[in-house]
């Protein structure tokens, strides 16, 4: 099935903000499965809002997207069942007192029915999670207390400890160190090289992640462009998104783009 | 210690009063914990007033005949369970400001029908409808303590099976439901069963000692104790703790337990935000020279001079 069925299938959609802007619009794209697929574009290019859609957190104005052959509004829960979702950071609330291994085991508990008990082999995985991202030390500590880029790690220990071929990862780097940035992309490429699983990365900045990618989609609230890494990174399409300051540069063999772009989307 | 048990077997409103007490202190840790969690500590009180708009929809429906079974303490509950309903409503997306806006709104709604109904209700029952927000831990009734018990009961089951579920909604509403929870039915069921709460526990003890035990254990706990399960306890700890010194106050002195309990709980997060001022400082002494940069000194002593200089000239 894996080999038929593509990723994501996008149909004319279209999608509008609370505030009745229009975030997306005449999206088509198709992208096979599995695939290690970055979706970028400068801030408010509706990055975010095309993968909330495809989760069925967002109701389409027009037009379809479906995940592995289902539909995000009818087959929601089929979609769900499949995906492990990291939402950007400051969607965590930091008021209430949950620990590092609180966090990780969330990934494993919300795919079962309640009470959601944790078994020895549930609390052996999130271990093993957290050791990707090298935060198996800080197990028991307060999550609050952690800074940034650490959240980061352990959410992304979330998603690797959590069940579902389908990883979603909205901006995952942003505001990250770049000690933190190398061990998410690190664990993000093993993973997807050892499992049969697919990722799907929010961000606006492709850089970190341009050896590892598969596919990239390049958005600004339609689609400007979509293919290998390198051949997104064409002067001229890069600018149509970035602007006329945005720059690419060869570096052994790959080219990096350079934008003043940075920090995440809010919309709310 | 003789004396005491052989006084509270003997009383049986004694009994009562520390049933309530115990009850109070369970609803509380089920309720207080998570709405403080989702910052709608405001939520207390906006459901008690909103009883009172339900208790005069009650009282009109009885004494104009249109609905003579109506009892009054089922507009209340109605009322509180809208409250809740509309909080939900307003709060899907998990951003809990509208849902703190929705709080003050129905708050605002449910007062103002009140006293909309007052004009058509005989004045001899206009006293109970604020009797609502007035009762006393000392003068419970067999049928509050049953009420209470079986709504407590209810609180503290549907709160042992989802825990984790009212836990997850507060911290990640969006990932929950991405990995497949029904995050809505939780959100929803989390306000409602707490409204229920609240607003029969104020009618059995009154709205002060409600609102102090409600609140500010679980924020006191919140400031210091650092896992879920560990706030629940120590709230359920302060509040019967408050509420048992308020009692036991008021047989050596002329006063109301409830303003006691109140004031200690008060206290309680008080003396909470000063102990963690204390450590806070602690752990600033040590990393001193880093949070002060040099360039920020200057300007601080910069600052300092330019005031001095401001007082000579007056």
């Amino acid at each position: 099935m894996a080999a038929t069925t593509p990723l994501l299938q996008v149909r004319d959609l279209a999608v509008r903000y609370s505030n009745g802007d229009l975030a997306l619009h005449h999206v088509s794209f198709e992208i096979k499965s599995p695939s290690f697929m970055a979706i970028i574009g400068p801030n408010g290019s509706g990055k975010s809002t095309l993968v909330k859609t495809s989760l069925g957190l967002i109701k389409p104005s027009r037009g379809t997207i479906k995940v592995m052959g289902y539909d995000s509004q009818k087959k929601s829960g089929k979609i769900r069942k499949l995906v492990r979702y990291v939402p950007q950071r400051d969607r965590i609330d930091l008021a209430i007192p949950m620990k590092v291994k609180d966090i990780v085991l969330m990934g494993r508990l919300l795919k079962k029915l309640p009470p959601r008990f944790a078994t020895s082999k549930d609390i052996a995985i999130a271990k093993d999670a957290l050791q990707q991202v090298n935060m198996e030390e800080l197990w028991e500590r307060p999550f609050p207390e952690l800074s940034g880029g650490q959240r980061q790690r352990v959410l992304v220990a979330r998603a690797l400890a959590s069940e579902g071929s389908i990883l979603v990862l909205d901006e995952p780097l942003a505001g990250t160190d770049v000690e933190s940035q190398n061990l998410i992309v690190e664990a993000l490429g093993r993973y997807h090289k050892e499992n049969d699983v697919s990722i799907i990365m929010v961000t606006h900045d492709l850089n970190p992640i341009h050896t590892l990618v598969e596919d990239v989609l390049l958005l600004k609230n339609t689609v400007i462009g979509l293919g290998e890494p390198c051949s997104i990174m064409d002067p001229e399409l890069i600018k149509k998104v970035y602007g006329p300051t945005a720059r690419i540069v060869e570096h052994s063999g790959h080219r990096y783009c350079m934008t003043h772009d940075s920090g995440i989307d809010r919309h709310d | 210690m003789i004396d005491i048990i052989q006084i509270i077997i003997e009383s049986p409103f004694l009994q009562r009063a520390i049933l309530g007490a115990l009850l109070i202190a369970i609803v509380a840790a089920a309720s207080g914990t998570f709405l403080v969690f989702r910052g709608l500590s405001f939520m207390a009180s906006g459901v008690a007033h909103a009883a009172l708009g339900g208790t005069a929809l009650g009282i009109f429906l009885q004494d104009s005949g249109l609905v003579p079974w109506f009892d009054p303490i089922l507009g209340a509950l109605l009322f509180s369970v809208l409250v809740a309903a509309f909080t939900g409503y307003a709060g899907e997306s998990g951003i809990t400001q509208k849902m703190e806006v929705a709080v003050g709104v129905s708050f605002a709604l449910s007062m103002s029908f009140a006293v909309f109904l007052m004009y058509y209700i005989p004045p001899y029952r206009v006293p109970q409808i604020w009797g609502y927000l007035i009762g006393d831990i000392l003068l419970l009734n067999d049928l509050d303590i049953i009420m209470l018990g079986s709504t407590t009961l209810l609180l503290a089951v549907i709160t042992l099976m989802f825990n984790k579920e009212f836990v997850y909604v507060s911290v990640d509403m969006e990932g929950s439901t991405a990995h497949g929870m029904n995050a809505r039915a939780y959100h929803y069921l989390m306000l409602i069963v707490s409204a229920l709460a609240i607003a029969l526990a104020t009618k059995a003890v009154g709205a002060i000692l409600v609102y102090a035990i409600m609140v500010a254990p679980a924020a006191a706990s919140n400031e210091l104790v650092k896992s879920v399960r560990g706030v629940i306890f120590s709230v359920f700890l302060i509040a019967l703790i408050a509420e048992l010194a308020g009692i036991a106050t008021s047989f050596v002195v002329f006063v109301s337990p409830s303003a006691i309990a109140g004031i200690l709980a008060a206290l309680s997060y008080i003396l909470a935000l000063q102990i963690k001022r204390l450590k806070e400082k602690v752990d600033v002494d040590i990393d001193d020279p880093a949070l002060y940069p040099d360039d920020l000194k200057v300007t601080w002593i910069q600052s300092l001079s330019h005031e001095h200089e401001d007082e000579h000239e007056h």
